[in-house]
């Protein structure tokens, strides 16, 4: 995505339930609300509910693009004629933070570059993305993965926090409609606001604490170098293969499809639906063979595919770093400690330490 | 935003890669136990005459009210008009299947996967190695050899089964074993019976006929589809013979359920058996973790 700064807008905060209104109007409006402790994205009745202080919401906004349960056709067993009764309703998503921005860029790339999806086409023309600047808590790492700010994502507009003020990025035609239209609430951008926007950016990344953060350097080849590690099995023997991990992740999109006949199996729905490869069924074939026979198998799996996998189909990685997997995992399985630990403990302070070692060699 | 996606979202949506087409089942074929070969054709004749694939392609074939599963395609594209599949039956909606007759009608859609390297093959030698139920992909590839035939150079079949009983397309095999254009061998796992013994004296593992096989290995591309077992003593046997690992191709299953590289479950490593296989030169099980 490129940076128009010319286009950028400002919008003061005191618009904010404004804007809010100005967007319900131009379709069903999705934005982070409260839930108990938590954060979920809700579809908003009334836009006082919208949340925009929070950190993570439970589920990524993925669930809007790509719901639990998907219908992909009813047949009539008599005619196998296949019909869609899909239809999507134009929608704004709020509020989305940068690292599910991302991730809603990697689903982009998965299901509309090769095959395109259809119907996740569908959907995704008629969603509108608007994101917005966050802090980092103590899960989070998307400065390890190159999420942390929306560059290179796919979104109509960014806000940004600068104080009193949004500062407003525009990413694509349909975001600079939706500021035409609700131009009275935005003004121009001032060389104050800019600098502001900038202070806001750098102050970001100095919230993390660095030395916190995997290393997501070579990341790729330590997994594939450390395929047989007993990290893996040591990991995996907390794992309760719950599947909550990639429940909660923005970025992983595997389904299983099943027909359901009706009552009286003259018709009947192919429904898709999420699954995840940490249940052993998602491997398991005819005479009871499983491809990824134990839970060692399907938790290293997971890593393999998003740090391996996803950069060669995509050219991306498959994590963006929101730390769901780690927050919500019922046994406190954390990807950083895991990726730590694999790393091992021949680290590269080390290695700094003894260069002479290393050139040699 | 990114170029292609922003075209894509400013395009009119494309054709659904999902969408079944009606087919007619126009004959079936009991092989051998639980094996039975599918003839269909599509109801659009357009669909008919415009169907092509490559051997070792699959298509998904929707079991009315069971579901869809993928199946290898086991006719040549050089003999048109019908399209046959031999499905083995081993669970609910191959159970399903096999109880449909002529007459019925399926939904099919397809074709995927890569298929074998069919023009690349051309001008060299070709060596077939199927085992049980992996005769059916490659039964494809020996028609559109043979019916190609000038283009390639010798052409060895090896094929083991369990006996007789299990052996499919008796008849085409038995007459292939009478043509001078191409060499057959066959295995059983055991003789016992009188026909056991008429089909082959050869008793044993398909990897024993390996050795026998008259070819320059560097000058031959080799196709194997069997159990996934046998893969990993087959392959072994192959390079102990000097077949470069690059010429070696082999069939992979995996659970499927789009086809298309959209549902993740086939993945093999960091590649999908529907869109980057299921043939995949044997150099690859080296890179590709839990491949065989
Ligand atoms: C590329 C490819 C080509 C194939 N070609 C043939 C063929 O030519 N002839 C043939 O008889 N079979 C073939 N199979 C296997 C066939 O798909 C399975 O036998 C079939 O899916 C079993 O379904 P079921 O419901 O009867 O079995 P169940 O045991 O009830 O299986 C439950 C589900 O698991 C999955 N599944 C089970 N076994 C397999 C398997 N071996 N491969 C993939 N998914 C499986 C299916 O989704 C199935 O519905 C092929 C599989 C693949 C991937
Ligand atoms: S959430 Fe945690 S316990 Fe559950 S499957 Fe994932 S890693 Fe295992
Ligand atoms: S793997 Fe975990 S941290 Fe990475 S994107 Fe998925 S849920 Fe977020
Ligand atoms: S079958 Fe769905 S990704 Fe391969």
């Amino acid at each position: 995505m490129e940076f128009h700064i010319d286009k950028a807008k400002v919008l003061p905060k005191e618009n904010l339930e404004k804007f809010l209104e100005g967007l319900k109007k131009l379709g069903r409006l999705i934005a982070p609300v409260r839930k108990g402790e938590k954060f979920v994205f809700d579809v908003i009745r009334d836009v006082l509910d919208v949340e925009i202080n929070y950190t993570r919401t439970i589920l990524p906004p993925k669930k809007f693009l790509l719901p639990y349960r998907r219908e992909r056709y009813t047949y009539s067993t008599d005619t196998l004629e296949f019909k869609s009764s899909f239809r999507p309703v134009e929608q704004i998503i709020f509020g989305i933070h940068s690292c599910d921005l991302h991730g809603i860029s990697i689903l982009d790339s998965v299901y509309l570059r090769d095959n395109p999806d259809p119907r996740y086409l569908e959907v995704r023309k008629k969603t509108v993305l608007i994101g917005i600047s966050c802090r980092p808590d103590e899960y989070c790492f998307c400065l390890s993965t190159g999420t942390a700010f929306p560059d290179g994502a796919n979104w109509d507009l960014f806000l940004t926090d600068i104080g009193d003020d949004y500062f407003v990025s525009i990413g694509s035609p349909k975001g600079d409609e939706i500021i035409l239209k609700l131009r009275k609430i935005f003004r121009e951008i001032t060389k104050e606001d800019l600098d502001r926007y900038k202070k806001s950016t750098s102050f970001k990344k100095a919230l993390f604490e660095i030395e916190k953060l995997p290393d997501f350097g070579r990341i790729s080849q330590v997994i594939e170098l450390e395929y047989d590690s007993p990290v893996w099995e040591e990991e995996a023997k907390r794992c309760l293969g719950c599947g909550t991990c990639t429940n909660v992740c923005p970025t992983c999109f595997c389904y299983t499809c099943v027909d359901i006949p009706d009552l009286d199996g003259r018709k009947v729905a192919r429904v898709e639906f999420t699954t995840s490869c940490q249940y052993p069924y998602y491997s398991l074939v005819a005479g009871g063979h499983y491809f990824k026979p134990t839970r060692a198998d399907r938790f290293k799996h997971r890593y393999y595919h998003k740090l391996v996998g996803y950069l060669y189909q995509i050219e991306k990685l498959g994590c963006v770093g929101c730390g769901r997997c780690s927050a919500e995992c019922p046994a406190k399985i954390s990807m950083v400690e895991t990726i730590k630990k694999l790393r091992g403990t021949a680290d590269e302070e080390e290695l700094r330490e003894a260069p002479e070692q290393t050139t040699t060699g | 935003m990114k170029k292609s996606l922003e075209k894509l979202l400013n395009k009119p949506l494309p054709g659904d890669p999902l969408l079944p087409h009606k087919a007619l089942i126009t004959d079936v074929e009991e092989l051998a136990p639980d094996h039975k070969k599918f003839s269909f054709t599509f109801l659009d004749e357009k669909l008919n005459s415009s169907w092509n694939h490559i051997p070792g392609q699959f298509v998904m074939i929707t079991v009315p009210k069971a579901g869809e599963i993928p199946i290898s395609i086991c006719s040549s594209p050089t003999r048109r008009g019908t399209i046959e599949l031999t499905v083995r039956k081993v669970g609910r909606k191959t159970e399903v299947l096999h109880r449909l007759k002529p007459g019925d009608l399926v939904a099919i859609r397809g074709p995927y996967g890569n298929g074998f390297p069919v023009e690349i093959m051309e001008g060299h030698n070709v060596l077939i190695i199927a085992g049980g139920l992996g005769i059916a992909p490659l039964r494809s590839l020996i028609w559109y050899i043979l019916d190609r035939r000038h283009l390639y150079k010798e052409v060895y079949v090896l094929y083991g089964t369990r006996n007789y009983e299990s052996v499919l397309y008796k008849e085409e095999l038995k007459r292939l074993r009478e043509r001078d254009d191409v060499k057959c061998l066959y295995i059983l796992d055991r003789i016992e019976t009188e026909e056991d013994r008429q089909w082959t004296d050869r008793q044993g593992l398909l990897t024993e006929l390996i050795p026998e096989v008259d070819l320059d290995p560097t000058e031959t591309y080799v196709a194997v589809c069997g159990p996934p077992v046998a893969y990993r003593f087959i392959g072994k046997e192959l390079l102990k013979n000097g077949y470069p690992e690059s010429q070696v191709f082999v069939s992979l299953e995996r659970k499927m359920e789009c086809g298309i590289g959209k549902c993740g479950h086939c993945q093999i490593g960091y590649k999908y058996a529907c869109v980057d296989g299921p043939i995949f030169p044997l150099w690859d099980t080296k890179n590709l973790p839990e491949m065989i």
